[in-house]
């Protein structure tokens, strides 16, 4: 399997936040969530990797530099960003002349074919759109000229759990139509990727913390839930982090049957990957 | 090319929204225009203003919709973008100029029409001249301004066109006061025949080599600036 991206020692240095050489792979045929909370650097990283900010380190994408190669590469990526768009004062049908001039490979009929199927209408401006008929546009923007790559930055933000749902839907068939494509998703909200991605990179101020399969993180972490005198038994390497409740403590293991079996504690609840966030943000050590 | 047209058709498409207003803006020119015969003069200037600072509007269209960033995104360059924009404004320029030409003498045919006692004789020399003075205007105004854009983003960058301009006025009428002050004689009649030879040329090369350099520290300011 070929990796579709490839970032090694990604660094970016702000006055005030620090993108700390990051490196990590995407492989074709998967989806790859990128989570971390508000500003822990997913949006630099994926302009980045884009080229719209400029940081130091190495990317390639399709294997070729994405700086020597950047207009060739960008024709096989397709790409959503929560805050911009082209503008917020053209209609669907401006938008398809736009982009017929941008992409070789841009397809009307398929772009139509997605605005009928997501309900969108084609002469109304993008600003009177609700904020799910805009992603859906950017969504129909980003697939018309069939990508190997899409780039989503919070694709989901501020959409109801039934238009994220549409829309993690359109992502999955993205991927089935064509197993060597490849999904790069940021998100905080966790749960849309659980259900759809492959691997999640988690990245915390700056810092890559593990890139592991969804698959592996959610059946290997557990949620180990014990009186104060257990917890005081377990030793410091055997778990990432821990939070003091009310009446117990919970502590989060990276492998719970190898727990299980040293320390004899029944009680280990499976995470979700937002459980696994917060305990890396928030937990103690 | 391609992709610089696709960026051009972007704005286009953005003033779309604008057509009633620009409408409007044309009957209000000729009304203005109608006011005097010493004002029918003035309207291929206005006409270029207008449209030139209509095309400038385009950069605040980017700014609401944040769309610098996507445009990134997509198979282009900050130098495809930037040029876009000088082709797009150089272009509205002359439509501008053009849309003046045509105006003023119909303004003219309406005025002799309205007030036959006082005929005013359609003197093409003098739009084209008019026309060109415009255009030099505008083109000097929005060569310091859209760097500034670049630099500041399209509201700050009105501000610091605002103080670019006034410091430009003020070295001009610096230099005239120290001229006159020194005691340096100037030969008017000298000036006016050489503006006659040479007024025309002189005009359009300023106009090319305004939007040039202008395109040019454009360009190395938004290569600096990150999406």
């Amino acid at each position: 399997m070929e990796n579709v991206i490839e970032v090694k020692n990604l660094h970016k240095q702000y006055n005030d936040f620090e993108l700390k050489d990051i490196s990590f792979t995407i492989p074709e045929g998967s989806i790859v969530g990128l989570i971390g909370e508000n500003g822990a650097g997913k949006t630099t990283t994926i302009k980045s990797i884009l080229n719209i900010i400029h940081a130091e380190g190495e990317v390639n994408i399709f294997g070729k530099d994405h700086k020597t190669y950047e207009k060739e590469i960008k024709k096989d990526i397709g790409v959503v960003i929560d805050d911009s768009f082209l503008s917020e004062y053209l209609n669907a049908k401006n938008i398809n002349r736009i982009m017929k001039d941008f992409y070789e490979d841009w397809n009307e009929e398929k772009y139509f074919e997605y605005l009928k199927a997501f309900g969108l209408p084609t002469n109304k401006m993008v600003k009177d759109f609700s904020s799910g008929m805009k992603m859906k546009l950017k969504i129909a923007t980003a697939i018309s000229h069939n990508p190997k790559l899409l780039i989503l930055d919070e694709p989901t933000s501020g959409l109801d759990p039934v238009v994220r749902n549409e829309i993690l839907d359109i992502f999955r068939k993205f991927i089935e139509e064509d197993e060597k494509r490849a999904i790069l998703i940021s998100t905080h909200i966790t749960t849309d990727l659980e259900h759809i991605s492959d691997y999640i990179i988690f990245i915390n101020k700056g810092n890559l913390v593990f890139k592991m399969p969804t698959q592996d993180l959610l059946e290997e972490y557990g949620i180990v839930k014990c009186s104060e005198n257990d917890f005081h038994r377990i030793q410091k390497e055997d778990y990432i982090a821990y939070k003091k409740e009310k009446y117990q403590y919970e502590v989060l293991t990276e492998n719970k049957e190898k727990f299980k079996n040293k320390y004899s504690i029944t009680t280990i609840d499976k995470p979700t990957i937002e459980d696994i966030m917060l305990f890396y943000i928030k937990g103690g050590k | 090319m391609k992709t610089i047209k696709g960026l051009i058709k972007k704005d286009i498409f953005n003033l779309a929204s604008y057509k009633m207003s620009l409408l409007i803006l044309l009957i209000c020119m000729c009304v203005m225009g109608m006011a005097s015969s010493s004002m029918v003069n003035y309207i291929p200037i206005i006409a270029i203003t207008m449209v030139g600072m209509i095309a400038l509007s385009t950069f605040s269209y980017d700014d609401i919709s944040k769309s610098n960033t996507y445009i990134l995104s997509l198979p282009t360059n900050k130098k495809e973008i930037v040029l876009s924009k000088y082709i797009f404004i150089i272009a509205m320029i002359i439509i501008g100029g053009i849309l003046g030409v045509i105006i003023t003498p119909i303004v003219i045919q309406i005025m002799n029409a309205i007030h036959p006692e006082e005929i005013i004789a359609v003197d093409f020399h003098a739009i084209f001249i008019t026309t060109l003075g415009g255009m030099f205007g505008i083109s000097l105004v929005e060569a310091i301004q859209i760097p500034s854009i670049y630099k500041w983003g399209a509201e700050k960058g009105r501000i610091q066109m605002f103080i670019l301009i006034f410091a430009l006025i003020l070295l001009i009428v610096g230099i005239g006061y120290l001229v006159t002050k020194i005691g340096i004689g100037i030969n008017m009649e000298m000036i006016q025949n050489f503006l006659d030879k040479f007024g025309i040329p002189i005009l359009i090369i300023s106009i090319i080599m305004m939007h040039y350099i202008s395109y040019k520290v454009s360009y190395k300011i938004y290569c600096k600036k990150e999406g």
